[in-house]
C-alpha cells in the first residue's frame, strides 16, 4: 500500500470512529467531544493565520462572538433556521475579520499581536456595553435549535444532544477538509512564503498585505462556524468569547497540538479539555497541574505534540515548523 | 470643576506609576533578553503576598516589608529564569509567551495554596497614612508618595543604565550579544541578572500596592500584566523611557475616562492603543525595524 | 484578627489527595445505619448524590471555600444521623470558576457522568441564566446558592416553567427593593452610587430607584458611576460621587471590590460628607473581617445572610458548631450550601423518592428551619422566602470588626415581586 492509502484509511478510521461516539459512549463524553470538535474548528483556522503565514491573533475571540451573537440574532428576529443562522454567524464573523484585518494586517510579530488584541477588546466592549442588543454580561440567551429542513421537505430534528452531534460533526469534516484544500493550494503555498519570508514574496510581485488580509478573514470566518455551533450547542452567545483570553485558547491549542501540521490544533485542543477534565477529577488545583503539564510539553517537545508524534516515527513535517 | 479635575490627574498618576512599575521590569526584560514575559504580572502579585506576609508575620513595619518582599520574589525570578525561561530563548514569541503562562498557572494556584482561596488584607499601617487638602478635598498622602516613586525609579534606571560600567555592559549585550560575549561578558550570567532585577522592579511594584489598592488577591497580575503590555508597546518594545510616559499616559486617560467619559471606560485603553500603533507602528520611542 | 479563608491544615484535608467525596464518605460511611421510618423505604435506592459547584479559582475563590464549609458541615451532619431517607449523602464540588460554559460543562459532567441527582451551587448570574434552559433536559432539581438574577426566577420559572431551579437564597430584591424601604426613613433626598458595570449592579440600582421613588416622591438620582469588574482603584470613581456631592451613596460593589473601595472612599473623606450609605452587600463576612476596624461606623449594610440573626438557638448554635469546625464565623453563602442540603433532605423526605418530579413537587411551598430562620420555597417561582437584617456598622469589643447595629428586619414579603411579575401589584410597596 502507498502512504497515501494507509492515510486514507487511517482517515477513513477516525472519521468511523467518531460517527459511533454516541452509540458507545455516555452522555458526557458525546459532549466532550462536540466540545473538541468545536475547538477544533476554531484552532484549525486559526492555525492558517499562526501556522502558515507566521501571524500571530490575540483577537480571534471576537470574530467566534460575532459568529455567536450572529446566529442567535438572526435565529431571534428573522428565522430560527439552524443552517441559515450558521451562514449567517460565518458571515457576521467574515466581516467582522474583515473591518479588523483592514485595520492590523499592515503589522506583523508582537504588534500585529497587541492590535488584534486591541481590536477584539474593543468588540468585548462593546457587547459588554449594547445591553438592548446583547444582553449585556448576562449573555444572549435562550438560543433554539430548531429542526434542519433540506431540500424543502426533509426535516432533521438536532433538538437532542445525539442528533445535535452530527450537525457538529458534519461541520467539523468540512471545516478540517476546506483547511487542507486551503493549505495544499498555491494560495496556501504563498501564505507558507510570507511566512518564510515576508520581503522576498514581495519581490516575487505577490502583494503580501492582500494575502495576509484574505487568510485573516478567512480564519475569522472559521472562527465565526465554531461561535455559531457554540450558541447552537449551549443556547447562549456570551460576551467573554470576545475576551483575549478566549482568543489565547486557539494559540494555546495550536502551539500545545504542533503549528506544522494540519491536525496539530485539533490533537492539542483534544489534549487541552482531556487534561482539564482528568486533571479536575483529581484535585481541585487544576490550574497548578495543568501549568505543571503545559510547562512539561513545552520544554519537552518544542514542535508541540504531532511534531513529537511525527519525530518518533521518523518523518519530517511538510511545512518547516518554526 | 477645577477640584475635579486636579483630583482626577492625581488619581490617574498614581495609578500609571503602578502600570510603570511593571512595565519598567517587563521592559528591562524584553530590550536585553528578547522575552516577553507573561508572568511578569505573577510578580506582581507574590510581591504584593510576600509584603502582607512581612507585615502580618514580621512586624507592620511598611520599609522593612518593602526591603524583604521585592527580594524575596527574586529568588523565584531567579529559578525561573534559570531552569526554565533560559531554554526558550531561541523560540518564536508565541513559545515563550505560553512557557511564562504556564507560570502563571502555577503561581496563582500556588499563592491560593500558600495564603488562602479568599483576598487578604493587610494590618493597619502608621507609615504615610494621612492625608492631604488639595483644593479642598483629601488626598491621601501614600498617593503622593507613590506619584513621587515612580519618577524616582525612573531616574534611578536611567542613571543605572548610563552612567555605570553594569550599565554599559547591559545595554551593549542587548544591542549585540555576540560583541558582548567576545569581550568577555558571561551573557547567560548577565541575563539572569537582568531578569532578576526586571523581576525586583515588578515585586516592588506589588509591595508598594498593598496599602494602595487595600488588598491581595490571586489574579491581580492579570489586570496588571496587560496594562503593562499595553504600555511598553505603546511606548515602543525596549524603550524604558516610552514606557514610563505611556503609563502616565495611559493612568490619566484611564482615569478622565472613568470620570467623564464613563460610556467608554472599557474601551479608552485599547483605542489609545490601536490609536498609537497605527500612527507610529514601533511605538513612541521604539526604533523603526 | 482571624486569618481568613480555610487555614493550611484544614485546607489540605479538603483538597489533598482525599478529596471532598472521599473525606464526606468515610466519615459518613462508617455510621450510615438505615434507621427509623426511613430504613423501610424501598423507592430510594443507592446513596443520594449532590453534585455542586461554586467559584474556586482567581479572585473570588474566597466564596467557594466558605461554601465547601457550609456544605461539608451540612453532609456530614446527615450522614451522621443516618443520611437522608436512610441513604447516604454523596458530594461532589467542581470548580465553576465563574464563567456560564464551565457552568454547563460542570452541571452535565454531574448529571450524565457522575450520576448526580442534586445540583447546587452557582455563583454569577450569567452561570445561573446560562445554565436556566438546560435544566429541562437535564432534568434534576437544582437549588441556586448564590447567584441573585431575578430573571432566574421570574422569567424561567415563572414564565417558561422550568420548574427544575429552586432559589434558596435572597435574590436581587433584597439589594435593590429593601434598601428603598430602609433608605424612604432617611432625610436624604439626592442619591449617587457606585456599582458594579454588570447586570447585577444596573438591576439593583433600578430597582432601588424605582421603589424609592414610589414610597418617598421627589426623590433625586444625581450621579452613576459604574465600575468594571476586576477594578481595583476606585479613586476616580469616588470622585464621580464627591462631585455630585449626594445626601446618599447606594453600592453594590461586593466582595474584595468592595474592601478597595471602602478604604479608598474613607481615605478621601466620602463618608465624612455623605452621611447616608446603603451597602446590600456590605454584611458578607468576607467585608466584615477583611475591613475590621478599619470599616466606618453607621454604613448601613445587608447581606443574604448575617451570623447574629436571628438570635435563637437554632441560629447560634450553628454558628457555634461552624467557629469550632472552621474557625471562622460563618459567611452567607456557607449557610445558603448548609441549608441547600438540608433542603434537600425535607424534600426527598417528604416525596418519600429522589425522583425529580416528585422531589419538585414536595419543595413547592416547602417550608423549613435553618440557621438563617424559616424559609418557604414560593410555589410560583421557586424563590426562598426568608428575613434577613439591615442595620448599621458599630464596633464591639467582643469581635474583630465591625458588626451590625440598629438591626431592622423587614419582612420578606413586603419587599419581594410578586407574581405575575408583571403589571401593576406585582412590586413593592403592596397594600
Amino acid at each position: 500500500m502507498t502512504e497515501s492509502r494507509i492515510r486514507y484509511a487511517v482517515l477513513a478510521a477516525l472519521l468511523l470512529a467518531l460517527a459511533a461516539v454516541p452509540y458507545v459512549s455516555g452522555k458526557f463524553f458525546v459532549y466532550l467531544t462536540m466540545r473538541v470538535m468545536l475547538l477544533g474548528i476554531f484552532a484549525v483556522g486559526f492555525n492558517l493565520l499562526l501556522g502558515q503565514t507566521g501571524l500571530l491573533s490575540f483577537g480571534h475571540g471576537a470574530f467566534y462572538a460575532a459568529g455567536a451573537y450572529g446566529l442567535g440574532l438572526f435565529g431571534a428576529y428573522v428565522t430560527p433556521n439552524p443552517l441559515l443562522g450558521v451562514a449567517v454567524g460565518i458571515a457576521a464573523a467574515a466581516v467582522v475579520a474583515l473591518l479588523v484585518g483592514y485595520l492590523c494586517v499592515r503589522h506583523t510579530e508582537i504588534y500585529f499581536a497587541m492590535l488584534t488584541l486591541a481590536c477584539g477588546m474593543m468588540v468585548f466592549s462593546f457587547v459588554w456595553n449594547a445591553r438592548s442588543i446583547t444582553g449585556g454580561d448576562d449573555g444572549f440567551i435562550g438560543i433554539m435549535r430548531a429542526p434542519v429542513t433540506l431540500f424543502g421537505g426533509l426535516r432533521l430534528p438536532i433538538g437532542k444532544d445525539s442528533q445535535f452531534y452530527y450537525f457538529v460533526l458534519a461541520f467539523f469534516v468540512l471545516a478540517v477538509w476546506v483547511a487542507h484544500r486551503i493549505r495544499i493550494s498555491p494560495f496556501g503555498l504563498v501564505l507558507s512564503g510570507i511566512r518564510e519570508n515576508a520581503r522576498r514574496t514581495e519581490y516575487a510581485g505577490i502583494p503580501v498585505r492582500k494575502y495576509r488580509l484574505s487568510v485573516f478573514v478567512v480564519s475569522g470566518a472559521f472562527a465565526g462556524l465554531a461561535g455559531a455551533l457554540e450558541a447552537l450547542l449551549e443556547s447562549n452567545a456570551r460576551p467573554f468569547m470576545a475576551h483575549w483570553t478566549h482568543s489565547a485558547e486557539p494559540v494555546l491549542v495550536s502551539l500545545l497540538g504542533g503549528l506544522s501540521s494540519l491536525f496539530g490544533p485539533i490533537v492539542g485542543g483534544a489534549f487541552f479539555i482531556a487534561m482539564r477534565e482528568i486533571i479536575q477529577r483529581y484535585t481541585e488545583n487544576w490550574m497548578l497541574g495543568f501549568g505543571v503539564v503545559l510547562l512539561v510539553v513545552i520544554m519537552a517537545f518544542r514542535g508541540g505534540i504531532m511534531g513529537a508524534v511525527e519525530n518518533l516515527f521518523g518523518r519530517r513535517s511538510a511545512g518547516a515548523g518554526r | 470643576m477645577m477640584q475635579s479635575v486636579v483630583h482626577t490627574v492625581l488619581a490617574g498618576l498614581s495609578a500609571g506609576m503602578f502600570i510603570w512599575l511593571v512595565a519598567s521590569g517587563l521592559t528591562l526584560i524584553f530590550g536585553v533578553l528578547g522575552v516577553l514575559n507573561f508572568a511578569h504580572g505573577s510578580f506582581y502579585m507574590l510581591g504584593a503576598y510576600m509584603c502582607y506576609t512581612v507585615l502580618r508575620y514580621v512586624g507592620p513595619d511598611f520599609w522593612v516589608a518593602l526591603l524583604i518582599a521585592p527580594l524575596s520574589v527574586c529568588i523565584i525570578g531567579y529559578v525561573v529564569e534559570r531552569w526554565f525561561l533560559r531554554y526558550v530563548y531561541h523560540l518564536a514569541l508565541p513559545y515563550q509567551l505560553l512557557l511564562t503562562f504556564a507560570f502563571v498557572l502555577i503561581f496563582d494556584n500556588l499563592a491560593k495554596m500558600v495564603w488562602g482561596a479568599g483576598s487578604v488584607t493587610p494590618p493597619d499601617l502608621s507609615t504615610l497614612n494621612g492625608t492631604v487638602s488639595i483644593l479642598g478635598r483629601n488626598f491621601p498622602v501614600y498617593n503622593l508618595f507613590i506619584i513621587g516613586v515612580g519618577p524616582l525609579v525612573a531616574a534611578g534606571l536611567w542613571l543605572f543604565l548610563e552612567r555605570t560600567w553594569y550599565g554599559r555592559i547591559i545595554r551593549a549585550a542587548s544591542s549585540d550579544r555576540e560583541m558582548a560575549a567576545s569581550i568577555g561578558v558571561s551573557v547567560p550570567a548577565l541575563f539572569t541578572a537582568v531578569f532578576v532585577f526586571g523581576t525586583w522592579l515588578g515585586a516592588l511594584g506589588g509591595g508598594l500596592a498593598v496599602p494602595y489598592v487595600g488588598l491581595v488577591t490571586t489574579g491581580m497580575g492579570e489586570t496588571i500584566i496587560i496594562e503593562a503590555f499595553i504600555v511598553a508597546v505603546i511606548g515602543g518594545l525596549g524603550s524604558l523611557k516610552g514606557a514610563f510616559l505611556g503609563a502616565l499616559v495611559l493612568g490619566v486617560l484611564t482615569a478622565f475616562g472613568t470620570r467623564f467619559f464613563p460610556a467608554f471606560d472599557m474601551f479608552l485603553t485599547f483605542i489609545l492603543m490601536a490609536g498609537v500603533l497605527l500612527v507610529r507602528p514601533q511605538g513612541l520611542f521604539g526604533t523603526a525595524r | 484578627m482571624q486569618k481568613k479563608g480555610i487555614n493550611r491544615r484544614q485546607f489540605l484535608k479538603l483538597t489533598g489527595a482525599g478529596s471532598l467525596v472521599a473525606a464526606a464518605g468515610t466519615i459518613g460511611g462508617g455510621l450510615t445505619l438505615p434507621k427509623g421510618l426511613w430504613a423501610a423505604t424501598p423507592a430510594i435506592k443507592g446513596p443520594i448524590k449532590i453534585g455542586y459547584q461554586t467559584v474556586l479559582s482567581g479572585t473570588l475563590a474566597g466564596y467557594g471555600e466558605f461554601h465547601k464549609m457550609g456544605l461539608l458541615m451540612a453532609v456530614d451532619e446527615i450522614n451522621a444521623k443516618g443520611g437522608i431517607a436512610g441513604r447516604k449523602v454523596e458530594v461532589e464540588v467542581r470548580d465553576s470558576t465563574l464563567k456560564p460554559d464551565d457552568a454547563i460543562k460542570n452541571a452535565r459532567y454531574f448529571v450524565d457522568s457522575w450520576g448526580a441527582d442534586f445540583l447546587g451551587g452557582i455563583d454569577s448570574s450569567g452561570q445561573a441564566l446560562a445554565l436556566a434552559p438546560l435544566m429541562d433536559k437535564l432534568d434534576r432539581v437544582l437549588i441556586v446558592t448564590h447567584a441573585a438574577t431575578e430573571k432566574l426566577t421570574e422569567d424561567f420559572v415563572y414564565r417558561k416553567g422550568v420548574r427544575q431551579i429552586f432559589r434558596n437564597c435572597m435574590p436581587t430584591y433584597n439589594d435593590g427593593n429593601a434598601a428603598a424601604f430602609i433608605a424612604k426613613d432617611f432625610p436624604a433626598v439626592k442619591w449617587a452610587t457606585v456599582s458594579p458595570k454588570y447586570e447585577y449592579g444596573f438591576t439593583c440600582w433600578k430597582m432601588f430607584r424605582e421603589t424609592l421613588t414610589k414610597l418617598k416622591p421627589g426623590v433625586s438620582f444625581t450621579a452613576e458611576s459604574w465600575a468594571p469588574f476586576g477594578t481595583t482603584d476606585f479613586r476616580s470613581h469616588i470622585n464621580t460621587i464627591l462631585d455630585a456631592k449626594p445626601d446618599g451613596l447606594y453600592s453594590t460593589e461586593w466582595a474584595g471590590e468592595l474592601i478597595s473601595f471602602l478604604k479608598q472612599a474613607k481615605e478621601a473623606g466620602l463618608f465624612d460628607k455623605i452621611r447616608y450609605v446603603m451597602l446590600p452587600v456590605g454584611a458578607a463576612m468576607d467585608v466584615l473581617e477583611g475591613m475590621g476596624k478599619d470599616m466606618p461606623d453607621n454604613l448601613w449594610i445587608s447581606g443574604r445572610y448575617y451570623f447574629q440573626y436571628p438570635n435563637n438557638k437554632t441560629n447560634n448554635e450553628w454558628v457555634a458548631r461552624f467557629r469550632k469546625r472552621w474557625g471562622h464565623y460563618p459567611a452567607y453563602v456557607s449557610e445558603t450550601a448548609y441549608s441547600c442540603v438540608y433542603a434537600i433532605k425535607e424534600a426527598v423526605e417528604k416525596a418519600g423518592s429522589k425522583d425529580t418530579g416528585a422531589v419538585i413537587q414536595a419543595m413547592e411551598g416547602m417550608g423549613m428551619n435553618s440557621p438563617a430562620g424559616h424559609r418557604v420555597f414560593r410555589k410560583e417561582d421557586h424563590q426562598a422566602i426568608y428575613d434577613v437584617p439591615w442595620g448599621k456598622t458599630k464596633a464591639d469589643p467582643k469581635f474583630p470588626f465591625k458588626v451590625m447595629g440598629d438591626m431592622k428586619v423587614l419582612p420578606a414579603k413586603e419587599y419581594f415581586n410578586r407574581p405575575p411579575f408583571e403589571g401593576p401589584g406585582t412590586t413593592p410597596p403592596f397594600k
